[in-house]
Order: C-alpha cells, then structure tokens, then sequence
C-alpha cells in the first residue's frame, strides 16, 4: 500500500499512512539525503496526511509516528536525532504567544516549510565543505573510511579548491579505508581520482601500518551524542584510538542536525542489539534462544533473520568517546567535542 | 529613641570581638616566637614542655568569657526581655547539640588537662600546630552562643549548632534547613520605622544570620547559590508592598526554590540515574550521598538486581549510614574501607558519586576520599558518574584541594579508644599501667608532640578527566558542560 503521500493530503485515519514506508522510499528516492532529514521530512508527511487539530493531538501524532518509525529500523540512532530535533521544534512553536491564534495556519506553515528545512540541511554540507578544505594543505596525506558523503565532499571540494583554473592547487593524497564492497566509497574515490587526486585503499587490518605516513583523519558520523562522542559505522572507534596513539588529529565532519540527545557510556550502552560478537561452538551458537529473546524487538519486518546475521559487522555501528576527537566539522563552525552538549542545551532549554 | 539604644550594644559587641581577636593572636606570635627560639636553641631530644600553652590559654579564654558574660549581662539589662529569650532558646539548643557532638575534642581535653597535671608546666611554649600550607582555611567552629549577635533567629541558632555538629549533613540538606530556618527568621522579622523591607532586610537581618551560619561551618555552595536567589529576591521587592504581604511572598518563593531546584529535582536526577544502573550490575559508591541512596533505593523498588559496595572512611562514617538504609530496603551490599578501593572496583560496573559541588572546570568537589576513587575507577574503565542538582554548580574554579576547602577539628581524626582506655584506666586499673600510658606518647598528645601536625580535610577535588558524566536536573551532561548549565540554572541568564 504504498500511498502517495502528496496525491492524498487528508487521509481519512493515521492507519493509512505508513510513516516507516515514506521514510524508507523517501531514502531511496534521494540519496543525498541523511537519515535524520528523512526522517524529518517522514514525519512531516504524516502531519500533512492526518487530521490533528489541536497542539496536544499534533504532539501525540508525531510522538507516536516517531515510535512506529524508530521500530521499524534497527539503528534508530541517527534517525532519532531527526524525530527529536523536529519535535523539540513543534514544541518550541506552539509555546510561542503567536502560535495562539491560528493553529491551522501554524500546521500548514510547518508542512510548508518542511521542504525549506531539507535544502537547508543539504546546503550544510556545502558549507561543512567549505569549513572543512582549509584543513586540508599541501602535502598532507589524509586518512578516511569511506562511505560519508559529507567526507566525500569535503574532500572533493579541497580538491577543486578556489582557483579559477578548476584543478586544484591543493596537492595532497586521500587513503581511503575500505571493507568489502561499498559503493559509495567507490564513487567518492572515482571522484578524487578524477581530480588528480592519488588515492589508496587499504583494508581496516592495515590502518596501523598507514598511520605514521598520514597527517590527519577525517571521519563522518551516523550520530554525535551529549558528550561529543560519536555513533559511526564499524571501525571509527579503532582509527580514533589509533590516530590518538600515534598522535594525529581525528577530525569528525558531521552536520548540527545529527547531535542526538544520546549519552552512551560505552559500546553496549547505545541502546540497540547488535550481533557482533557471536560465540559459536561446533554444535552451533551459544544460547540460542537468548539470542532469539534479542533480537526480536528491532526485527519488525525490515529484515529477515538470515540477512540480519550477514549485515551483522557491515551495518552495525560503534561509539567513538570524545577524548579521542580533535574537532568537529560543522555547518555553524568547528567544534570542540565538549561544545556539543552546548549546542544540545541551547536547543532544548 | 528606640533604635540607637538598641544599636549600641550590637557595635560594642562587635568592637569586642575584634579587640579580644587581636589580643589573642598577638598572644599565639609571641608563643609562636619562644617557640622558634626554642627549637632553634634548645639541644634536640629536650623535655618536650608544650604543655603551659593550652592550659594558659584555656585560662585567657576563660577569663574573655567571663568578661563577655559580665558584659552580656549590661546589655541584658539595657536590652530588655526578648533579648534574654533568645539567649535562653540558643542555648538550651546549643547544650543539645553538644551532648552528641564533643566527645573527640573533649576527650583531648581531658587528656591534656591530664597530662598537664602530671607534668609541671616549666614555660609557655606552643608550636603551630596548623598546617602552614592550609592555613588559610582553619577557622574555629562555633559551638556555643557566646559573642552571637542578638539578632540571630532561634531557629538559626539551632541550625548552626546542627551544622557545626554534623547532625545536619550534606550539602543540600544543609542549604534545605538553612532556607526553611530564613523562612522562621522572615516571619519573625519586623521593618523598623524609617525604612523599607528591601533596603533594611538583606544587611541589616539576612547578614547576621548568614555570618553566624559561616561561624558554625562555612557555608557550602548550595546554600551560596540559595542566598544569592533570596538576596535577589528581597532587594526586588517593590517598597510600596506591604510588609506582610512581602513576607509571605518571600515565604512561598523559597518553598518554590526548595521544591523546583531540590525535592523534585532530587526526583528526576534519581530516575534518570536509575536508568543506568544494568541488571546485573555492581554498583560502587562512596561515604553517603543523599542522592545515590535515593538512586538506589529506587532502582531497587523498581525490581532491577544489582549488587552495592559501599566504600567508606573514617572519620565521619557516613558509609554506614548508607549501607544500613540499603541493607534495610533489602539490597544486597558490600562494605568496604577505603583501603580497600582498589580491590573493589575490579567488581564494579559503575560508580555512583555525590557532590559538595561542581566547580566550572568540571571538576568535582566531593568528601575526601572521592577523588582516589574516581581515579581507580577511571584505570579500571568504570564509568564515574556524578549526581549533582545545578543548585550545587559553582562559578568558581580549582585545580587542588589546597585553594578551596574546608578543615575540620583535628581531634575527629583521633581514634577513640586513647579517650575511654584512659577512664577506665583511671577508674578501675592499677596506677603503674596508668603512669606508663602517660609516658608513651599517643596520637591523642599530638599538640604536645613535636613536629607533628594533623590535618583534617574535608574535601577533595576529583579531575574532570576521570568523570564520564554529570547527571543533574537539565538531563546528562559531559563535565565540561558545567559552565554552561551554571549560567543556565545560577544566573539566569
């Protein structure tokens, strides 16, 4: 039942619409847009589609769509930067005097406006790009794990640069970090290339070997939590403590609206099941059924168990702390991790 | 003409006590001065003759009380009834109080009176027996009611004696008790002739009680932020309010702030640290904090299976008091000295923290003893959260435990057992035990010891590298955060 969702602008009941199958299609559909944004717009999709007349109904809807979605995925950690970030915001509307007078026209400004909100949150990655190149000089050799596109385009911009010649005066070498098969890094290093750009790839066991000939690390992130930490795909965590062991800086490039309202105190502390580790004996895995009990919470319909077992290592995600982050790139400037939880405040209080 | 009478003998009181100060310090110099020429002159190994110092300075003391009590009694006569009530409530309280609290100091008493019988005294001689680094924090705690000023509140009264007894512990139940006493003390407050509740109350009313409350303990930073919002408050009144009226505002506001910024923040702070204590868990905590117990006994009540260690040290043993209230809710729990901290987080999961104060380098003002946890569990990887309500947020900022701190008695790191072995021993034993005993130095003769100095402190700074994170009432917070939410919640801005 796949609803259009703008041919039906007033569904008859919030049963029709699908928030988890707007958000997925809307992914498919664009793939320059982040999780949180698509999740943003989801959820604006499912306001326009249902009747809600009062503030407190509104605010339930969204509450209980944001539920359904976060059920629907596995990861539902930078998704929920998004839903947060988006309720936060109703909130804030509906509290200011002006939104007394008119509720209707302050729904259809907010469904108006969502369209607004996702260039905005596109654009930052230009700007992200242009903050971000002047890290990068001459001879420096940089180091990432593929697959961000805001990586991927901060590094492409450093590579144009400024001059009008369109090659970029900038000489400097990328080492991208490759696991299995991974598409985007293979465009992102399509891309670089085509620049001039020298690039290598090496798999994840030789980031150690690399680590003494590369000047800094650029990463990107699925979600930066309270403390300035980061949730990102499998691996950031090993390449920050070894960047901070041999002393690099270990930059993360990340838009503001992936600052989560998460605060993990280690890796089993993000609140999803992940079957990373899995002991296995010759007669099979280890506790079975306690296994089974896990799992059955995030597994709705997205994916079937065998799949599930397979992506286990490639979509599962680790918790980088912030002691091992130098800065971090985003669209309103460079951040100490520690400004993180700042900036959270200053949208929540 | 009833206010200058009445102001009087509050100045002469107040020139008083700085004269007799003087005196006194003058009186320390020299001694401090025959002692140097002592130890400098003398061959080492003499007869350690410390021992005229405390009993001629016991005397002087004296004699001062008399002199103050004589001149307690002029007043009396000037100032008229209500002044003797409030002496007679304040120390009826005080004598409560003392019954409890002075058992160290004045076992040291004895002994000293003891000592100083059995060995003549040959010269006034006395040796600073404060640590020269800390001295600015040494300050003598109130216990009795002598040279108070008239205008403090019985209810105040009290409360000081609380504090400086320890009955009344912890730095939010301190700042609690001192606000529901101001709000006593407001409504027994009446606006002379002449002048306005705003412009009268802060100094003239609010400044005697707070600098008795500093005499009894200092104050701590909860009860710094409390009266910086009450000061605000009174000076805002508009003049033209009534006085009832303004006073019964002043009441309410301060059960608001009581209520908004401790008992439900208290609530929150519990359920959000709730969340984190994992089935299965080991919780580590430290001496007694009211909001870790809360913490706890919460997640108890809410089925969760955890094991406690509660870790603890002399000399206040608040460790018990929270083992025993976990005990009795049911929990299964540990006790475990100080000493043994390395041991212990090697079970742990977590540690919980409480806190004197956060100060704004996210650094940790908590009981001595907090900071050495803080870093065996930052080896172990265990990580250390800090429960502390924004009320206890400070602007200030401290990279030792030297700058700000707070020194307590010396005599409370004695041991006991010296005090209650002398009385039997001079109750029952035979003499030549009692006479040895004398010979033999212990550590409750530590003032005639030579070169031997006890410090006592209260506090201890933990570094904010060794805190995972803050929990206060704005949600989870990194350490480095702190600023940002004082700001937010202290200053409003």
């Amino acid at each position: 039942m796949a609803t259009p969702p703008a041919a039906a602008p007033r569904a008859p009941s919030s049963g029709a619409f699908d928030v988890a199958e707007a958000y997925t299609k809307l992914l498919a559909e664009d793939p320059d847009l982040t999780m949180p944004v698509a999740a943003i717009e989801a959820l604006i999709l499912g306001l326009a589609n249902t009747p809600a007349s009062t503030v407190s109904e509104t605010l339930d809807l969204v509450s209980d769509l944001t539920a359904r979605l976060k059920r629907s995925v596995a990861n539902p950690i930078s998704l929920s930067a998004g839903t947060d970030l988006f309720q936060q915001y109703l909130i804030s509307i509906f509290q200011k005097p002006s939104a007394h007078g008119d509720f209707d026209q302050v729904r259809s400004h907010l469904v108006q406006n969502g369209r607004l909100f996702v260039e905005r949150a596109k654009a930052a990655r230009e700007t992200i790009a242009g903050f971000g190149k002047h890290f990068i000089r001459d001879g420096n050799v940089v180091l990432t794990n593929g697959g961000s596109r805001v990586v991927g385009s901060l590094l492409r911009s450093a590579a144009e640069s400024s001059n009008a010649s369109g090659r970029g005066s900038i000489r400097f070498k990328v080492i991208y970090v490759v696991s299995g098969e991974d598409a985007e890094a293979q465009e992102n290093i399509a891309a670089l290339r085509e620049r001039d750009i020298p690039v290598a790839t090496i798999p994840p066991t030789a980031i150690a070997y690399c680590m003494d000939s590369v000047t800094q690390c650029f990463v990107g992130a699925e979600g930066v939590v309270e403390n300035g930490g980061i949730v990102s795909r499998m691996g950031t965590y090993q390449m920050g403590m070894l960047a901070k062991a041999t002393g690099k800086p270990f930059y993360v490039v990340s838009e503001s609206h992936k600052f989560v309202r998460l605060y993990p105190l280690g890796q089993r502390d993000l609140g999803i099941e992940q079957n990373v580790v899995d002991f296995r004996t010759a007669k099979g895995k280890e506790s079975e059924d306690a296994k089974e009990d896990e799992g059955v919470a995030d597994m709705d319909g997205a994916s079937a168990a065998g799949g599930k077992a397979l992506s286990g290592v490639q979509e599962a995600v680790d918790y980088t702390p912030p002691d091992l982050i130098s800065g971090i790139i985003t669209e309103s400037g460079v951040l100490l991790p520690s400004a993180v939880s700042e900036e959270l405040i200053k949208i929540w209080f | 003409m009833a206010e200058p009478a009445k102001e009087v003998p509050k100045q002469d009181d107040e020139k008083l006590s700085p004269a007799e100060l003087k005196k006194r310090a003058k009186a320390e110099k020299q001694a401090r001065r025959a002692a140097q020429k002592e130890s400098t002159g003398a061959p080492p190994g003499g007869p350690p003759t410390a021992n005229g110092a405390p009993t001629g300075e016991a005397g002087s003391n004296q004699q001062s009380k008399q002199g103050d009590q004589k001149q307690k009694g002029q007043q009396q006569k000037q100032g008229g009834q209500d002044k003797t009530q409030h002496k007679r409530s304040g120390s009826q309280a005080q004598s409560q109080v003392l019954a409890h609290r002075r058992r160290p100091s004045q076992g040291g008493a004895a002994l000293q009176a003891a000592v100083a019988n059995s060995n003549v005294p040959k010269e006034p001689k006395k040796e600073n027996k404060q640590v020269e680094l800390f001295s600015h924090l040494y300050t003598q705690r109130r216990h009795t009611v002598e040279g108070v000023s008239k205008d403090v509140h019985p209810a105040v009264l009290a409360l000081g004696f609380q504090m400086s007894s320890y009955e009344l512990c912890g730095s939010s139940a301190r700042c609690v008790g001192m606000l529901l006493a101001f709000k006593e003390a407001i409504q027994a407050y009446t606006t002379p002739l002449g002048t306005s509740l705003a412009r009268h109350m802060t100094t003239h009313f609010l400044s005697p009680q707070i600098d008795f409350l500093k005499s009894c303990r200092p104050i701590s930073e909860s009860m710094g932020n409390a009266i910086r919002f009450l000061k605000k408050l009174i000076v805002e009144i508009d003049p033209s309010v009534e006085e009832t009226e303004a006073k019964a505002f002043l009441c309410e506001q301060i059960d608001i702030f009581i209520r908004d910024r401790i008992t439900v923040t208290d609530q929150a702070i519990a359920s959000s640290a709730r969340t984190q204590i994992k089935p299965n868990s080991v919780v580590l905590t430290y001496a007694n904090s009211s909001l870790v117990s809360k913490t706890l006994l919460q997640a108890h009540a809410d089925g969760i299976p955890f094991r406690v260690i509660v870790a603890d040290s002399r000399p206040l043993y608040e460790g018990k008091n929270l083992a025993k209230t976990l005990m009795l809710a049911g929990l299964e729990v540990e006790y475990t000295p100080l000493s043994g901290i390395a041991h212990a987080v090697k079970d742990a999961n977590l540690v919980l923290l409480g806190a004197h104060s956060m100060l704004s380098n996210g650094r940790l003002q908590s009981r001595v003893g907090t900071a050495s946890v803080a870093m065996h569990a930052h080896q172990a990887d265990v990580p250390v959260i800090v429960l502390c309500e924004s009320v206890k947020f400070t602007g200030k900022v401290a990279l030792d435990s030297i700058v700000l701190n707070e020194v307590a008695p010396s005599e409370e790191l004695l041991l006991p057992q010296p005090a209650s072995e002398a009385s039997q021993q001079s109750a029952g034993e035979d003499k030549d035990e009692e006479s040895s005993s004398s010979k033999v130095k212990q550590l409750g003769d530590w003032r005639d010891i030579k070169n031997l100095q006890i410090l006592n402190l209260m506090y201890d700074i933990t570094p904010a590298e060794y805190i995972r994170m803050v929990i206060c009432e704005y949600g989870s917070l990194p350490p480095s955060s702190v600023p940002v939410v004082h700001r937010l919640a202290n200053e409003g801005v």
